[in-house]
């Protein structure tokens, strides 16, 4: 049941690099392991020099680990390496990964060639994708003429045409306008929810995964350091930091006590208003506040919730602040 | 069949960019005339009287060959070092039917399409200097084909160092003249060129195109040679290749960029 779900599995990987005319060694990835499961959107997260292009490579077969074994859809990509590659493909440098001196569908069409694809058997195939794609009329333009998007694109649908399980994407909304950017997200979508294929994306664009991954693997110094799904991690790193504004001011008796209470608080008062800043360990904490606002009926005119996104949460990861929001969060 | 796809795909995309670059394949084929009106005029004024005619010859042979051998030599490794640095070359390592068939498939086609300009060169210097070589199809053919699988060894050979050395440009301009010591020098010169890839097909191609011999006039031993230096260029080439592709695959070296 296992096999048939996880897609690929990757184990104790390894890779150091030998510094230019140096004995020293760049240790790239020490000790990643993570599992993807067929359909899945995973995003590949961590600053710069993590080790994630790194990592796709070695799925991607391009780089040969120094331990570890990588298996898609069952088979050691190291031990077969052409036969796992047909269940894989990926866009590692967007539009650098173009002919562009071709025009679009003669990429399609080359890159189909490569992979021992005849020009009529991908035919129905590359019409198709040109259509989803949105490439229909620039079909016969050549690729040097393209916008940065629509490049960008191309080289998905180049990805798309391999017929693989696996599509493995690098960065693919870099350099993007906001409106290619979402077009390539629902693009990603349309691909994993119609296609049932599962999508690898590394990414800096913390909106994107957190728009289009179902699960974030965070690799930072060459470990993982996070595997979990969205939601969860949004969850767990919810804060609990509420500004409460009140139609009057608290009184001395109040204040002390909020003091007292909640340490932390931070209390200002405005013409016939107030409002208090406090930041709640646990959440059932909220209604010690309401009791010290009750005591003089003080009107509670609205409660509003700090907001935490995906990018801040990416940045408490790499610091390493995982295990204090699992603590706090049990 | 998926390897005849490979080769279709491969030799249209090599048509496609001698037609779509037309002026760049003129402008080739103008410096290839222009260095050989050079080489003529250098016999006319400087060279023995007495052999001219047979220098002539000499030179439209090995100036044709000259061509092939950058063709498919020298062209590889341009197209390798530029396609690492674009990115391409990563992808087509990630395709299921292995780099090194996509390499074979770049060397054929480039020389199938390529031919029709060789023909034209032939030609257009054979006019131009009013020698007209002996074009025997049946005997000149399997020389030729012997003579490309070794010169496909060494195209291999530069494939596989141009993945690995990021800095082969300068090795590269150097190679074109190395390739034309090879055409040029005479087996008589140097015997134990014979021995190196494709300089025993030039001397047969030499012996056919302009003493006029015949299939059944070249010796057993000769075309034994020939047929060594096609298996063993051949192999070792595709040997060096896969051995490269793994140094690469090992230092992440398949992207230049």
């Amino acid at each position: 049941m296992d096999r048939v779900e996880t897609i690929i599995e990757v184990q104790n990987l390894k890779k150091s690099y030998r510094k230019r005319k140096s004995k020293e060694y760049i240790h790239a990835v020490t000790d990643v392991s993570f599992k993807v499961n067929q359909g899945e959107i995973v995003g590949l997260l961590g600053p710069n020099g993590a080790g994630k292009t790194t990592t796709i490579k070695m799925i991607c077969g391009l780089l040969i680990p120094d331990s570890g074994t990588i298996t898609i859809n069952g088979i050691n990509n190291q031990e077969k390496r052409l036969k796992a590659l047909r269940h894989i493909s990926a866009v590692l440098e967007g539009n650098r990964n173009l002919y562009w001196r071709l025009t679009v569908r003669e990429n399609l069409e080359y890159f189909a060639g490569n992979r021992g694809a005849s020009r009529k058997e991908v035919a129905q195939q590359v019409d198709e994708l040109l259509e989803t794609f949105r490439l229909q009329e620039k079909a016969s333009e050549l690729v040097n003429r393209l916008s940065r998007g629509m490049q960008q694109k191309l080289a998905i649908a180049v990805a798309m045409l391999a017929d693989s399980d696996v599509i493995l994407l690098d960065e693919p909304t870099l350099g993007l306008d906001v409106e290619t950017s979402y077009e390539v997200r629902d693009l990603l979508r349309s691909i994993a929810n119609d296609y049932n294929r599962t999508i690898i994306i590394s990414s800096h664009d913390m909106d994107v995964i957190q728009d289009i991954c179902e699960r974030t693997v965070i690799i930072n110094g060459g470990k993982i350091v996070t595997d979990d799904k969205v939601d969860n991690l949004l969850r767990l790193f919810e804060v609990r930091a509420y500004t409460i504004t009140l139609g009057g001011v608290l009184s001395e008796k109040q204040q002390k006590l909020l003091k007292l209470t909640f340490p932390g608080a931070e209390y200002k008062e405005d013409i016939n208003q107030s409002s208090v800043g406090v930041d709640l360990e646990k959440s059932e904490a909220i209604y010690d506040l309401f009791d010290i606002f009750k005591l003089e009926e003080t009107p509670v005119e609205s409660i509003d919730r700090k907001s935490i996104n995906f990018e801040e949460i990416f940045m408490k990861i790499v610091k390493g602040e995982m295990d204090d929001a699992r603590v706090q969060s049990s | 069949m998926q390897g005849f796809n490979l080769l279709k795909a491969n030799i249209r995309m090599e048509y496609i960019e001698y037609k779509r670059y037309l002026p760049n394949t003129i402008a080739m084929l103008l410096t290839f005339y222009i260095i050989f009106i050079g080489m003529f005029a250098g016999i006319q004024l400087i060279g023995d009287p007495t052999t001219q005619d047979s220098n002539v010859q000499f030179v439209i042979v090995n100036y044709i060959f000259w061509y092939l051998a950058m063709i498919v030599v020298n062209a590889i490794g341009w197209q390798i070092t530029n396609e690492a640095t674009q990115g391409t070359l990563e992808q087509l390592s990630m395709s299921p039917m292995g780099i090194w068939r996509i390499m074979l498939a770049r060397l054929i086609s480039s020389t199938i399409v390529s031919f029709l300009i060789i023909v034209a060169l032939l030609y257009l210097s054979m006019l131009t200097t009013g020698q007209w070589l002996n074009i025997d199809i049946i005997t000149i053919l399997p020389i030729l084909i012997l003579t490309l699988i070794s010169m496909f060894g060494l195209g291999f050979i530069i494939a596989g160092l141009s993945v690995v050395l990021k800095q082969i440009q300068a090795f590269l301009q150097i190679l074109q003249f190395i390739l034309a010591g090879l055409t040029f020098v005479p087996l008589t010169v140097a015997p134990f060129l014979a021995y190196f890839p494709f300089v025993k097909g030039v001397d047969l191609v030499r012996a056919v195109m302009i003493d006029g011999v015949t299939l059944s006039q070249i010796r057993m031993e000769d075309f034994m040679i020939l047929g060594f230096n096609a298996v063993f260029y051949f192999f070792i080439g595709l040997g060096i290749f896969l051995l490269c592709e793994r140094v690469a695959m090992k230092k992440g070296l398949l992207a230049h960029y």
